[in-house]
């Protein structure tokens, strides 16, 4: 005898297919969108995968796979509190185990790196996969100068792009994301960051990074240096500084990793020149300010640098971890104001990026010279800590 | 006869000195009344505004210790409650020691009783002045427009150097070579603005500060705009000669070029 009201077998498979993989595709361009949907259907069987999305869909789209609308959310070309909120919320209603979060032109993700996101939460029993995208060597400074070394010494991460804008997540890093993500995403929406890596470690899940091969990276509208600097750096500073309790118990330091090869070596064609002009006049006019957050030791050897040749031109790693800890210890006693702190710090950076391209010409591998900045950032860790509890007293 | 002759002019002699005698006494006696007349003056009115004064800095004193004492006992109650705790959590910010929530109610806390001891001993003062002096000058309307002067000067003061800060940043920050001059020319504006405010409050040269302030501030914005106009002349030129079109004359930006200045990518 028939049982009354079957259910459809497409539904059955739907609810199986939901429990597996919620794929959260952020705002991005209908050309870009269409080829992130082929990739998916290349990586995975549509039964497993549901993707949720605010784009239109595509005339083409295959039925098979399954698609539902999440809330419109401004796009950027980061991760924003709200998608982590929707994507939290969408994961809860279809039953999802795992999460993956595709950011702006993440079409340039092959399915081999979509599966190897997936695959690393699915079955590895990690709370986090963080990729690691294989940029040319001019790409991503910020995250090669300030974010990587920094979030390695504090929290004793070996994420090599801890503000990745793509994500795979078990279903309880996306709950932890969420939660952290809801009262702050109505506050700001437009300047706050999300820090997932240092999100994950503050609660205890495990957090990895795969590699994923090349990327496109999108840009900001405003690709200028000051305002790019100014929010993600400011961002990160806020977020240590609220996470302080954690990052200053003493950590099991991370893996030594081995450097991946590069992928340009000998393209060096940046203005080195004019950055190193930049920080000259910067040495010229901003004393006073620069000795209001540095040590005396510190602004000696900058003027020191300041006197070098743009060709030999190079900022010592110890020096740049030392610039970065008293721009963060600045950043939290409020020793001047932050926007004009963050501002203060440009003119640095460019120098440090300066230096790190003459070390490439001069035929470091540029991952070798990123590994020893970070490592000159694990070594001067005490001072950090020592200055955070301690913040009257200026070590030279 | 020759001796009366000298007796009589002895003796006019004799009454004329001690005429001067008499005039000189009378004009020194004139003298030292006027002197302790004038003496007098000055003494009725400062024992007429001491009591004043003094109550003036009991008051002060008075609300000064009651501000340390409640500075003190806010700081004990706020920390066994783990004030900093509780808005730690909430904000979820790190307070450095010394500019701890605590430490910021306790010392507004003292302020407050700083400021109306202020208040106080201004009327207490007042209140104090014997009513049948009479001053030559009202001090009390001066005074509060003295401490609303300095408030103005405070305030243009952090005002000049915030922005002379933030323009100086900026400029340095583009890379402009004369961002110090700039920077210097923001700071001279506000605070001859400030100067001009204050001396306005204080109703003092009034037209002539006025004429003065206009004359100084416009020729510190003339100043400003020769510099950057000139300055900028070849960056003004250059961008209107992008505007205009001419026919098989484009100029062709080659690739390396342009690659080359979009090949560094911070982010």
């Amino acid at each position: 005898m028939a049982t009354a009201n079957p259910i459809p077998e497409n539904t059955l498979a739907a609810e199986s297919a939901a429990a597996d993989l919620l794929v959260f595709v952020t705002a991005m361009a209908p050309e870009h969108f269409k080829a992130v949907l082929a990739n998916l259907q290349s990586a995975f069987s549509p039964e497993s995968l549901v993707v949720a999305t605010q784009n239109e869909l595509p005339s083409d789209v295959s039925s098979s796979l399954r698609i539902v609308a999440t809330p419109q959310s401004n796009g950027a070309w980061s991760l924003k509190p709200m998608d982590f909120v929707n994507a939290a919320k969408c994961g809860g209603e279809h039953g999802a185990k795992a999460f993956l979060i595709l950011g702006p032109e993440s079409d340039s993700l092959s399915p081999v790196a979509l599966r190897s996101l997936a695959d690393s939460v699915l079955k590895s029993s990690i709370d986090l996969a963080v990729p690691h995208y294989s940029l040319p060597s001019h790409a991503g400074l910020i995250n090669s100068a300030i974010l990587y070394p920094l979030t390695r010494a504090a929290f004793a991460s070996r994420v090599r792009f801890p503000l990745s804008i793509d994500l795979g997540m078990s279903y309880r890093m996306a709950e932890r994301l969420a939660r952290v993500a809801e009262p702050i995403s109505t506050a700001n929406p437009a300047e706050v960051i999300l820090w997932p890596v240092n999100e994950a470690i503050a609660a205890g899940f495990v957090a990895d990074e795969v590699d994923v091969g090349r990327r496109a990276m999108p840009q900001p509208s405003d690709p200028d240096i000051n305002s790019i600097l100014a929010s993600v750096t400011g961002s990160l500073f806020a977020d240590i500084e609220a996470k302080a309790a954690l990052w200053q118990r003493p950590r099991k330091p991370p893996l030594i990793r081995r450097p991946t090869a590069d992928v340009d070596l000998t393209d060096t064609t940046a203005d080195v020149a004019r950055m190193v002009a930049a920080f000259q006049l910067a040495n010229a006019n901003l004393q006073e300010v620069w000795s209001l957050v540095l040590s005396p030791n510190s602004l000696l050897s900058l003027r020191r640098c300041s006197a070098l040749d743009p060709a030999t031109f190079r900022m010592p790693d110890s020096l740049w971890a030392r610039i970065v800890y008293d721009f963060l210890i600045a950043y939290r006693l409020r020793t001047i104001n932050r926007g004009h702190l963050l501002g203060a710090l440009i003119p640095l950076y460019l120098a440090w990026v300066a230096g790190h391209f003459n070390v490439m010409a001069a035929g470091t591998p540029a991952e070798r010279h990123i590994e020893a900045v970070a490592a000159a950032f694990e070594a001067d860790k005490p001072y950090l800590v020592a200055r955070w509890r301690w913040p009257d007293r200026f070590n030279s | 006869m020759q001796n009366r002759v000298d007796l009589s002019m002895q003796q006019a002699t004799g009454n004329a000195v001690a005429q001067i005698y008499s005039e000189n006494a009378s004009i020194s006696h004139h003298m030292s009344e006027a002197l302790h007349q004038s003496l007098y003056r000055v003494l009725t009115l400062l024992m007429a505004v001491l009591p004043g004064i003094l109550a003036f800095f009991v008051a002060l004193l008075l609300f000064a210790a009651a501000g340390l004492f409640i500075s003190w006992v806010l700081h004990r109650c706020l920390t066994w409650a783990k004030f900093d705790a509780r808005i730690s959590r909430k904000s979820g910010s790190d307070w450095a020691p010394a500019s701890s929530p605590t430490e910021i109610v306790a010392r507004v806390s003292f302020w407050i009783c700083i400021l109306l001891g202020l208040v106080i001993g201004v009327s207490a003062f007042d209140t104090s002045y014997a009513s049948g002096a009479a001053p030559a000058i009202s001090l009390l309307p001066y005074l509060t427009h003295a401490i609303g002067a300095a408030l103005l000067l405070v305030a243009g003061v952090l005002i000049a150097r915030f922005l002379s800060r933030s323009v100086l940043i900026s400029a340095v920050n583009a890379q402009l070579q004369y961002a110090r001059f700039l920077s210097l020319g923001v700071k001279w504006l506000v605070l001859v603005l400030t100067a001009a405010m204050v001396l306005d409050h204080l109703q003092v040269g009034e037209n002539i500060v006025e004429l003065a302030f206009g004359i100084l501030f416009g020729g510190i914005v003339l100043t400003l705009a020769l510099a950057v106009g000139l300055g900028s002349r070849d960056l003004v030129s250059r961008s209107l000669e992008s505007h205009v079109e001419h026919p098989g004359e484009r100029t062709h930006i080659p690739d390396e070029v342009a690659g080359a200045s979009q090949q560094i990518r911070h982010f």
